[in-house]
């Protein structure tokens, strides 16, 4: 009896005793990943909802984007687009070898491409027919049709290269012991919600031409530590437990500026908040109701007052360094309280004593959801008392983290708070596709117009110019359909002990990377 | 001793049967279909069917008790539906953590609590026992997220001597310990005071008095060794408290732990993950009532002799 | 119980020193409590962001939240969830746990032992996680903490009118009422309850003290009243991220039930001592 909890037991105290005699000093590293990126329950990239940044320290990816959303050549070194969009041909770098000791060929990048066939993540090589290995080293993708998005798909972290073998082989429990990719850091151990630890791979000499350091990362450990709250974070950064934190909230910003011996720095965030809102259920049924629940929500309050005037307000669905997000001016979304409340009145909803609006003696009141995050729960609540202002009742009820998304499956929400980190117009398509009904089209939005328009988005561009003009008259009809109301846009914020790490210039990509991270070190 | 040890882990049987009973039922108590917490929202019919017969659930409820019990005692805790990894090894990477956190908790609140406990009862009545118990009256009052957050203020962030979150290391328990440990103290220091009162008063003490034994060793020797019985009592059972009742503390500490491990599966609905937990700590309670009795036993004079 | 009977006590409790200090606290957060709205400039719920984490001054005395709403104002609002749901749920289990435990004790066997292990259980497993699995299956806000707490005291008010009863019971003159063919439902209202009703009372009373900890603590979860609704422990919960910014914001709903339930130990000490008679006649 209890024979395999015993043998578990052991191992783990084994684990847990080599854990405490690990030596403080050399190239060693704490990370603490951002609130938003905790709780992966594994490294398989293919088959990741959400990836967090120890992703692109473990896979490389073919090709890295710049800040400047500029594409790099990386484990590719070079590719050919043929002229009318229906194949690529990448040409891989020689000598690249996964963890295990295998090389990367073109027959494996024919082999990961289909196992996303079956993935959540499928649309990403929706477009792709199938991969062709010329020889050993070049890769050709026949495309069904053009998909000027190839290059960015190629570059996100889902798309982190693994040895497909390795995932084939180990089922459910691949990414969690182990996890083989060809990145400048291998998985040494991974405890869900607490850590993942990396060693340095000495064998690496692929980077990216985009960072400085040439070989193997100066780095010989990092350790990504998962914290739910950001005061603890901000507490073990202050107090020396951990040399860098890579998301700061805004409420922390001023504190760190005094703080001698850390620095901050910021890059573009990529980050949307915004308040969903179901289309299907009463009262949001009435486009009225819809548009003014978005109008009453007031952007340049919650931007100064919740998040100190730090990052800037969303006024439709997309970052704004994303062309897309240039729609016509008159169908940006902002605070207009007046046309709210003559919105309600119009659609019969008339304001009562107690400041809650009704109809045919049925009160306005909605379910307003949330999750457990300590910003969520902030912002949530302003949210709550700037509809309440237009006489819209909104109970908040809050889910964890982590089982929101199913909850949001059944459909039932009216109103909620979230945000998603992204930065290519494709999520408008991946929160409002009308065959997405629950997650991630949270606002079970499915419209004849908005389909077709989509479909002429995903499928009908061939050059990276039409995919704009397409993405911006898609993503304008949405927001025109009220099936949302946007709130803020952060920019990202990073800190670090500047007495015991060396931080690159400037970060390439638009997040901290492998590709940045083989230029950290620690100072001696 | 064999003997009543055989007839209390006998007694125990029915006990654990009884539980085990009420924790399998937790999954089917809870409002809905348990195959809607397994399955994601528009799974379609057949697969949805596939798991309900792979987890059993198409069968009679006695059946999946008995296919479930005979898992339990194979060491089998099942699959977490979220993580989809063995329950087994969570709770294996749990349990150290607990153990260590409540090991010391209660090595910490038993010393401190006892001595306060003798301390309070030699001065009864004045200042110093006045002062004792008001401070453990105050210190068991607190609520310990609180303390725990003004402690991580105090010692980890302004003087920096400890570590602030996580489970790495011997000092990163301190704090954790004293947090937890300030509630034990109180209730140990109160039942240990009153015991060594009530002993205080036997006849036996009367008569070493009379035999002109030092007062100081009569109350350490033979008075506290009556009083320990029911402290140990009082330990014994709340052995639980231990094991779970940290899960507050493990919160402000992010630390890892068997009560957040709990917690965070029944917040995520990873019913396989509660009902391991649940039934860890279920034994853990009746492992303690056990340890309770036992060591009752060896204590005390009079049992001891009659077990001869 | 004659109104003498239960005002006796209490004076005698009010007569000592920690005692009157005790309950004088107690009565003040009681009527502060009730005549909340009448006490407070300010409105609860009412956010006015531009004046958020006000330090405390003179036209907020214990500064303002993250919300711009007055600390003063909230704290007292909250006593009133913070009471009210302690009192309630403890007042609720009380009244079980009699029921429970003098059947149990009354009539014995199967019975008896039937509760006597699911109480033994359920006592030896902390009260925090009792609350913390039973408001994940009603769900979270003021009911669902109700009920958690309720139940997590069940067990001990269960267990002590048991053993009360079981004293009780044998006593002479029990068995003479039951001779002259006394009914058991009789005995139990008449003899044996009111006999176990002061310990289990001033029982009760301590455990109000714990159930306000305890909701707190749920309330730090996020799992006790909604927003707007003000708790004691609600307002620590968003208080533990603001520790730098606003230490005021977690500290001073922390000291309020400190406070309280210090004073509910302190009266119920000396309730203990007015009524322990025998022990007061050999302190003497």
């Amino acid at each position: 009896m209890f024979a395999r909890i015993r043998t578990s037991i052991l191992a783990a105290s084994v684990s847990a005793a080599a854990l405490m005699t690990l030596p403080a000093a050399g190239q060693e590293a704490t990370f603490v990943l951002s609130t938003n990126e905790v709780g992966i329950p594994n490294y398989n990239p293919v088959m990741a909802v959400n990836t967090n940044t120890a992703f692109s320290m473990i896979y490389d990816t073919l090709v890295a984007q710049d800040a400047d959303l500029s594409f790099h050549p990386f484990l590719a070194e070079s590719w050919d687009e043929a002229p009318d969009g229906m194949s690529w041909v990448f040409h891989l770098k020689p000598g690249v070898k996964f963890h295990n000791g295998k090389p990367l060929t073109a027959a494996v990048i024919a082999k990961w491409i289909e196992l996303f066939r079956k993935s959540e993540n499928s649309y990403m090589v929706d477009a792709v027919d199938r991969v062709e290995a010329v020889d050993d080293l070049t890769a050709k993708f026949v495309m069904k049709h053009p998909e000027p998005n190839l290059l960015f798909n190629l570059s996100s972290s889902f798309m982190g290269v693994p040895d497909p073998d390795a995932i084939t082989e180990m089922g459910d429990n691949y990414g969690i012991s182990e996890a083989v990719g060809t990145g400048p850091f291998k998985l040494e151990s991974f405890t869900l919600g607490q850590e993942t630890v990396l060693v340095r791979n000495d064998d690496y000499a692929w980077e990216s031409p985009l960072s400085a350091n040439k070989g193997p990362a100066k780095l010989e450990r990092i350790t990504f530590r998962e914290m739910a709250e950001d005061s603890t974070a901000f507490l073990e950064l202050k107090s020396g437990g951990v040399d860098a934190l890579l998301s700061v909230p805004t409420d922390y910003i001023d504190q760190i500026k005094a703080e001698p011996t850390l620095a901050l720095f910021s890059i573009p965030g990529q980050e949307v908040y915004y308040m969903p809102i179901n289309v299907t259920r009463e009262p949001f049924t009435d486009i009225k109701v819809r548009q003014a629940a978005a109008l009453a929500i007031n952007q340049k309050e919650i931007l100064e007052n919740v998040f100190g005037g730090h990052g800037a307000v969303a006024n439709n669905f997309l970052i704004s360094a994303l062309p897309e997000s240039k729609i016509d001016p008159s169908l940006d979304i902002s605070y207009d309280p007046a046309k709210a409340n003559a919105l309600l009145d119009e659609a019969g909803w008339k304001m009562g004593a107690d400041g809650v609006r009704a109809k045919d003696g049925k009160p306005l009141s909605v379910a307003l959801w949330t999750q457990s995050d300590s910003i969520f729960r902030r912002l949530t609540e302003v949210v709550q008392a700037q509809l309440k202002a237009v006489g819209i009742d909104a109970k908040i009820t809050t889910f964890d983290s982590s089982t929101i998304r199913d909850q949001y499956k059944a459909g039932e929400q009216q109103l909620a708070v979230r945000s998603y980190f992204w930065n290519n117009a494709d999520i408008v398509d991946w929160f409002f596709g009308g065959d997405r009904l629950g997650y991630p089209n949270i606002s079970m939005f499915n419209d004849p117009k908005a389909e077709e328009l989509r479909d002429k988005a995903m499928k009908g561009s061939k050059t990276q110019d039409e995919r704009v003009q397409n993405f911006t008259a898609y993503h304008a009809y949405v927001t025109s359909q009220f099936p949302y109301a946007p709130i803020y846009q952060p920019e990202q914020n990073m800190a670090y002990n500047k007495d015991r790490l060396v931080m690159p210039d400037r970060i390439h990509g638009t997040s901290v990377t492998g590709v940045d991270m083989v230029d950290v070190s620690v100072k001696e | 001793m064999p003997g009543f040890l055989i007839r209390r882990v006998l007694l125990l049987l029915p006990v654990f049967l009884a539980v085990s009973v009420v924790i399998f039922l937790i999954l089917h108590l809870i409002p809905g279909d348990p195959v809607d917490n397994l399955v994601k929202v528009g799974t379609p019919a057949a697969k949805r069917a596939e798991i309900t017969a792979r987890y059993g659930l198409d069968r009679p409820l006695v059946v999946q008790y008995g296919i479930w019990l005979w898992a339990v005692m194979h060491g089998d805790l099942g699959t977490s539906i979220v993580t989809h990894r063995p329950v087994a090894s969570l709770i294996g990477q749990a349990l150290p953590h607990s153990l260590a956190l409540g090991g010391a908790a209660l090595a910490f609140s038993s010393a401190l609590g006892i001595l306060l406990g003798v301390v309070a009862a030699a001065w009864r009545d004045r200042w110093p026992d006045q002062i004792i118990m008001g401070g453990v009256l105050v210190g068991s009052t607190l609520p310990s997220f609180w303390l725990g957050l003004l402690l991580i203020l105090a010692f980890a962030v302004q003087l920096g001597w400890f570590p602030v979150s996580g489970a790495r290391g011997w000092d990163s328990l301190i704090l954790p310990v004293l947090t937890i440990g300030l509630g034990g103290t109180a209730l140990v220091a109160r039942v240990t005071r009153v015991a060594m009162i009530e002993a205080g008063g036997r006849d036996f003490v009367m008569l070493l008095h009379a035999k002109g034994l030092p007062p100081g060793r009569i109350r350490l020797r033979h008075v506290l060794r009556h009083a320990l019985i029911p402290v140990v009592t009082i330990l014994a059972l709340r052995i639980g408290w231990i094991l779970g009742g940290a899960v507050t503390v493990e919160y402000v500490f992010a630390r890892p732990g068997l009560g957040s491990t709990l917690i965070k599966g029944l917040n995520q609905h990873d019913y396989p993950v509660v009902q391991a937990c649940l039934l860890m700590l279920a034994v853990a309670v009746m492992l303690g009532t056990l340890l309770g009795d036992v060591v009752q036993a060896l204590m005390d004079p009079r049992v001891r002799g009659a077990l001869g | 119980m004659s109104l003498r009977r239960t005002l006796g006590p209490v004076r005698s409790a009010l007569a000592t020193r920690k005692g009157a200090l005790a309950g004088l606290w107690l009565a003040l957060v009681v009527v502060v409590a009730v005549l909340a709205p009448l006490l407070t400039p300010y409105a609860y719920d009412i956010q006015s962001l531009p004046d958020a984490f006000r330090p405390p001054a003179a036209t907020h005395w214990l500064g303002t939240d993250e919300f711009g709403r007055d600390l003063l104002t909230r704290i007292i609002y909250g006593a009133r969830t913070s009471l009210s749901v302690s009192v309630v749920s403890i007042a609720v289990s009380v009244l079980a746990g009699m029921i429970l435990g003098a059947a149990a004790g009354y009539f014995g066997g199967r019975l008896d032992q039937a509760v006597t292990v699911v109480v033994d259980l359920t006592w030896s497993f902390p009260e925090i996680l009792v609350a913390l699995i039973l408001v994940a299956i009603i769900g979270p806000g003021v009911t669902g903490t109700m009920v958690a707490i309720g139940v997590a005291y069940l067990a001990q008010f269960t267990r002590l009118t048991r053993a009360q009863i079981m004293t009780i019971r044998s006593e002479t003159y029990i068995e003479a009422a039951r001779s002259l063919g006394a009914s058991d439902g009789f005995i139990l209202a008449r003899h044996l309850l009111p006999n176990a009703l002061g310990p289990v009372l001033i029982a009760g009373m301590l455990a109000t003290g714990d159930a306000i900890i305890l909701e707190a603590t749920l309330g730090f979860f996020g799992l006790g009243a909604q927003p707007p609704l003000p708790s004691w422990g609600a307002m620590m919960s968003s208080g533990s991220g603001l520790l730098f910014k606003a230490p005021w914001i977690i500290l001073f709903p922390g000291l309020a039930v400190a406070t309280t339930v210090i004073a509910i130990n302190l009266f119920g000490d000396a309730l203990i001592h007015a009524l322990d008679i025998k022990t007061r006649l050999r302190e003497a």
